[in-house]
């Protein structure tokens, strides 16, 4: 039926390395990516989300270890891969003297468009992305947004099965970051398979399936966000007393209560590790006779999953 | 092959000629035309950089023939009927030289700026990006040379012996010179794959050559160990040539002396380029 037997995954991926020199990007990454999900890549700077991308979209050959999209070998297959796969990368791939129409003509012809049909592919995308008002203008005058988007939709101008975004929003206002959720959910519903790296737990929470967090080289834990955050992330409460007797107080209910807490001056620190917590908090403190001055929640973050693994390394160690 | 049944059955999904399904992988030629005609539409798009990119050399070309008139007098260049019959020919090689490096670094600019990374994903042969920038580049060159020649004839009092004929053949001549000098700096270009090394590289290798040839002094004139420097120096080949054609002087070997090296030029360059710039390293 599609170009890939039903239940065949989209992307395997087993002890993949790439070293540059004496720089080990990739040390040994296995994943496999179900057809039709969003897999994110989660990483910092250098933790090799990019080479991953540049292996699998046949830009970088790997030292060692295999991988296949669409079923082909990106070594040995290169061309067919090239064929189903779209890429938009950090860096947007445009010409900048072309028209944003003409960039994605340009495209659409090197792909084997005529004419004809190389400019209705290119109306197409323009009227999807809401370029319309910009199409005739160069891509060096477009905004950062604009720029990302236009990369995006040349990404697409082929229909590709499995289409890779290396860090689509960095460096993108708010509102320029929803649309291009949006749309990449909109994609993701229609059957194509993504693999999207960031460095924002939020972008990854929202539209992935799957997550994997990449560290020197290697995965360091895998799973869909709720688990990732259940079992690495913590809401925190941070709460300030106005006097010490209420701290005292405060201190006296939570530890009844068996919620584990630090202490700085008036200050608290309580993990929240449920929805309800957080109003079983207010209400124990209130009948405590413990009045807060004030009250902050701090959602976990990309950060705290590192510092959670890096806690985690040393007590293994 | 095999996915040759998944395209038709997408094909008979949806209609119209935006379906990517239905579109047919054209071949290395048509993937060179693409991109050539692009790199032309980029080059000659921006009107300002048009008009003072074809003022360079007639500036350069004004600025020599008043400032080194005197070496019209010169035994070996009194032949010539004055120092611009001496120097255009001259210009032109000159012209094939900068445009050819120019050729590197325009292609380090769009690496740099991501657009060959984009090519780099797409399923055409990446050769075709070379084969393309060269072409066009080309076509430049040859508007340039043009352009420069008519200026020369009309207002610098340029006057070919050669006649139309002949002038004709050492634009093709310096043409197929530009075009072959093109593949060695995309050679070297995307062998140091750095803008400001090539541009170094570039003029520790152009200057040497342009002035320690016949371009603007007659080699009587130079102390012996210049003159011999300069009796090898390819560009040398190259003038005497362009010279040859255009004022229908005897140039002896030096046609089929500049073709050959040219050709050799291309050739290695045309290998080594492709070895550099290959997808995945």
């Amino acid at each position: 039926m599609t170009g890939i037997p039903l239940h065949q995954a989209a992307i395997t991926v087993s002890g993949l390395a790439k070293r540059y020199g004496e720089v080990t990007a990739l040390a040994d990454v296995s994943l496999v990516v179900e057809t039709g999900t969003v897999l994110g890549v989660l990483g910092h700077n250098g933790a090799g989300k990019t080479t991953l991308i540049d292996v699998l979209s046949t830009r970088a050959k790997p030292s060692a270890g295999h991988a296949r999209v669409c079923g082909f070998d990106v070594v040995r297959d290169g061309h067919q891969v090239r064929r189903r796969i779209g890429v938009t990368g950090q860096f947007a791939g445009v010409d900048d003297g072309l028209s944003g129409r003409d960039n994605l003509v340009l495209v659409a012809r090197l792909l084997g468009a005529n004419g004809h049909q190389a400019r209705a592919r290119a109306r197409d995308l323009i009227d999807v992305f809401g370029l319309g008002d910009a199409a005739e203008r160069p891509a060096k005058t477009y905004s950062g947004g604009m720029r990302r988007r236009l990369d995006l939709a040349a990404g697409l101008v082929g229909s590709p099965q499995v289409l890779f975004l290396d860090e689509p929003t960095t460096g993108l206002d708010p509102m320029s970051r929803t649309g291009l959720w949006e749309m990449v959910e909109r994609l993701s519903s229609n059957g194509t398979t993504v693999v999207l790296t960031t460095q924002y737990l939020e972008e990854a929470d929202r539209l992935a399936d799957h997550i994997v967090v990449l560290g020197l080289g290697r995965v360091t834990v895998s799973g869909t966000p709720a688990q990732l955050k259940a079992r690495l992330g913590e809401r925190t409460a941070t709460i300030s007393f106005g006097s010490e007797l209420a701290t005292r107080r405060a201190l006296d209910a939570l530890s009844k209560l068996g919620m584990p807490a630090t202490t700085s001056g008036f200050v608290l620190g309580v993990a929240l590790t449920g929805p309800a917590d957080l109003a079983v908090l207010v209400r124990t403190l209130d009948s405590a006779g413990a009045p807060l001055k004030d009250l902050t929640v701090k959602e976990p973050t990309l950060d705290d999953v590192y510092l959670s693994l890096h806690r985690t390394r040393e007590v293994l160690r | 092959m095999t996915a040759q049944p998944t395209a038709r059955h997408r094909a008979t999904s949806r209609t119209g000629y935006e379906n990517p399904a239905l579109w047919r992988a054209g071949g290395f030629r048509s993937q060179v035309r693409v991109l050539a005609a692009r790199s032309l539409r980029t080059a000659f798009g921006d009107r300002r950089l048009v008009f003072f990119g074809l003022l360079q050399p007639i500036v350069l070309l004004l600025l020599f023939s008043q400032v080194f008139s005197g070496v019209g007098n010169l035994p070996g260049v009194a032949a010539y009927q004055g120092y611009v019959n001496f120097l255009v020919p001259a210009t032109l090689v000159n012209i094939a030289m900068t445009t050819a490096m120019s050729s590197g670094a325009g292609l380090l600019a769009e690496v740099y700026s991501g657009f060959v990374g984009r090519l780099r994903c797409l399923p055409i042969r990446l050769f075709s990006v070379l084969m393309a920038r060269t072409i066009a580049d080309a076509a430049r060159l040859a508007v340039q040379l043009l352009v420069t020649l008519v200026a020369s004839v009309a207002f610098l009092g340029f006057r070919p012996a050669g006649g139309v004929l002949g002038v004709a053949a050492a634009l093709l001549l310096t043409l197929v010179v530009g075009w072959c000098l093109s593949w060695l700096f995309i050679a070297i270009a995307t062998w140091l794959r750095k803008a400001e090394t090539l541009q170094a590289v570039s003029f520790i290798v152009m200057f040497p050559l342009m002035f320690g040839s016949s371009a603007y002094m007659p080699l009587d004139t130079m102390p012996v160990w210049m003159r011999v420097v300069s009796s090898v120096n390819p560009v040398t080949y190259a003038i005497d040539a362009t010279r040859g054609l255009a004022l229908d002087r005897p140039s002896g070997w030096a046609i089929p002396a500049t073709l050959g090296i040219a050709v050799a030029a291309a050739l290695g360059g045309g290998v080594m380029s492709a070895r550099n710039f290959r997808r995945a390293t």
